[in-house]
């Protein structure tokens, strides 16, 4: 089931650093307790996410899902903006 | 800088680049900034002393001071990561610091998939060609006389080879395999289907050892002692069973008398190959005792020239990138090679120092003999990472 969430960023086709690069910048920009939902293209963003949230003050990974979009593989994560 | 895109005025730096400092032991100081799964997974390596830094990128949006103070000052920055837009993201904001960064072009990826290619030997009669896998320390060689080719351990991707012969005006005759691999996809068949010269194996490696299941590749069976000709060169296969049963080494000589030992997953120059990537290490190791104590030294000279198939650290590689030491050299500094005094003491000494079994080599048997074809991604994620075919050091 997929967690509820406030706001999308789709980064469909960028590749790293920028599908992380722009979470920063929208998670920074959203209310204390909000979800950000990211859908990204870049399979290395699952475990670049997961190292991130370790390292970064305010972020925690709710939830990641691989889902498919036209053959397509799509890896969405959910992030919740802490503090 | 935007965000639409990573704009960078920091230099590429191609992995053949990479791979000379390498060797010449004057890299700038190597940041990868991939993740540190990924990091301890695999990594650059270059000679002893190399220093290769693991700050991930998502350090540097965090706190990009924080990051950047794990840099030591006043040294040129080569910035690392999977296939190149974090490096050259971190490399920027490196420059924009006054640091002098470079990145690594197409990332470690390009790394992984360098060939590079190297004269062992070249004379009248011919040459003997070094191509090899560096990041992976994988080494294989094409021996090319009046025309004629072979080729021995021949890697995955097959361009490396027919560039090779080309340059060397040779025509490939025969493509050997010194044994069935477990660490790395074998370019045999792929090349025999290419030229039509036969792909050779010896048939006890024609089946699979854990599966026992039979090669569904088209092969030609090698036989001990078996003996071939490579325009002026004569070859002859010696059966060396321990690492697999039906390893063998190839020896060459020379119109000149000189002698090219390869040895596959023998005897390496610092080590030698391990006897239970078949899962029976208990069983082969006696196998592989009467191999190196009895079935090779007839065949060996101080001056025989030692090209294994593979190296653990790139010091066993020359300032020239040859991977390869006379017998009378490899006898004194292997030290891997003084337990050979009795079987139980061998059997003692190899059970007790294997490493670990990396549990994808089972499956890239089965792709070298036809039970298994993977896409290119599966291949090249199977492939990842350095060679884990000889004994612990």
């Amino acid at each position: 089931m997929e967690p509820t969430y406030h706001q999308t960023l789709d980064v469909k086709g960028a590749k790293c650093p920028m599908p992380l690069v722009k979470s920063r910048k929208a998670i920074g920009e959203l209310p204390v307790g909000h979800i950000l939902r990211v859908i990204a293209t870049d399979r290395g963003s699952v475990a670049d996410f997961q190292g991130w949230v370790k390292a970064a003050k305010n972020v925690e990974l709710v939830a990641q899902e691989t889902t498919a979009e036209s053959g397509q593989e799509l890896y969405v994560h959910y992030l919740r903006r802490t503090a | 800088m935007t965000l639409a895109e990573v704009q960078t005025s920091a230099p590429a730096i191609p992995a053949s680049a990479l791979y000379q400092s390498l060797l010449r032991h004057d890299a700038p100081f190597i940041l990868d900034v991939r993740n540190p799964d990924d990091f301890a997974r695999w990594r650059i390596e270059g000679r002893a002393g190399l220093v290769v830094e693991n700050v991930p990128y998502y350090d540097f949006i965090e706190d990009e001071e924080a990051a950047t103070a794990r840099i030591p000052a006043g040294r040129a920055v080569l910035v690392v990561c999977a296939k190149e837009g974090s490096s050259q993201y971190v490399a920027e904001l490196l420059r924009e610091r006054g640091i002098e960064a470079s990145y690594l072009e197409g990332g470690i990826l390009s790394w992984g998939n360098l060939y590079d290619r190297r004269d062992i030997v070249r004379a009248p009669w011919g040459r003997i060609i070094q191509i090899a896998r560096p990041a992976r320390g994988d080494v294989s060689f094409v021996i090319a006389s009046d025309g004629a080719a072979a080729v021995i351990d021949p890697l995955r991707h097959t361009a490396p080879y027919r560039v090779a012969m080309a340059e060397a005006g040779a025509r490939l005759t025969h493509i050997f395999d010194t044994h069935v691999h477990a660490d790395h996809i074998s370019g045999g068949p792929a090349l025999s289907h290419e030229s039509g010269a036969p792909y050779f194996v010896h048939p006890y490696d024609a089946i699979h050892p854990i599966d026992m299941l039979p090669a569904t590749i088209a092969y030609t069976p090698l036989d001990d002692g078996q003996v071939f000709r490579v325009g002026q060169v004569e070859l002859r296969a010696i059966w060396y069973p321990g690492h697999t049963l039906g390893q063998v080494n190839f020896l060459a000589v020379a119109p000149d008398g000189s002698r090219y030992l390869f040895t596959g997953d023998g005897i390496f120059l610092r080590s030698f190959g391990r006897p239970d990537l078949g899962g029976k290490g208990e069983a082969w190791t006696p196998l592989l005792y009467e191999s190196m104590t009895r079935r090779l030294p007839p065949h060996l000279t101080d001056e025989t020239v030692i090209l294994p198939a593979h190296f653990s650290t790139l010091d066993e590689a020359d300032a020239a990138g040859r991977v390869g030491a006379t017998w009378g050299v490899v006898r004194r500094n292997n030290e891997s090679l003084a337990h050979l005094a009795s079987a139980e003491a061998f059997s003692t000494f190899v059970l007790g120092n294997l490493p670990e079994f990396p549990p994808q080599y089972v499956e890239i048997k089965r792709v070298n003999i036809g039970l298994r074809n993977p896409t290119e991604a599966e291949a090249e994620e199977l492939e990842l990472g350095k060679n884990v075919c000889a004994l612990a050091q």
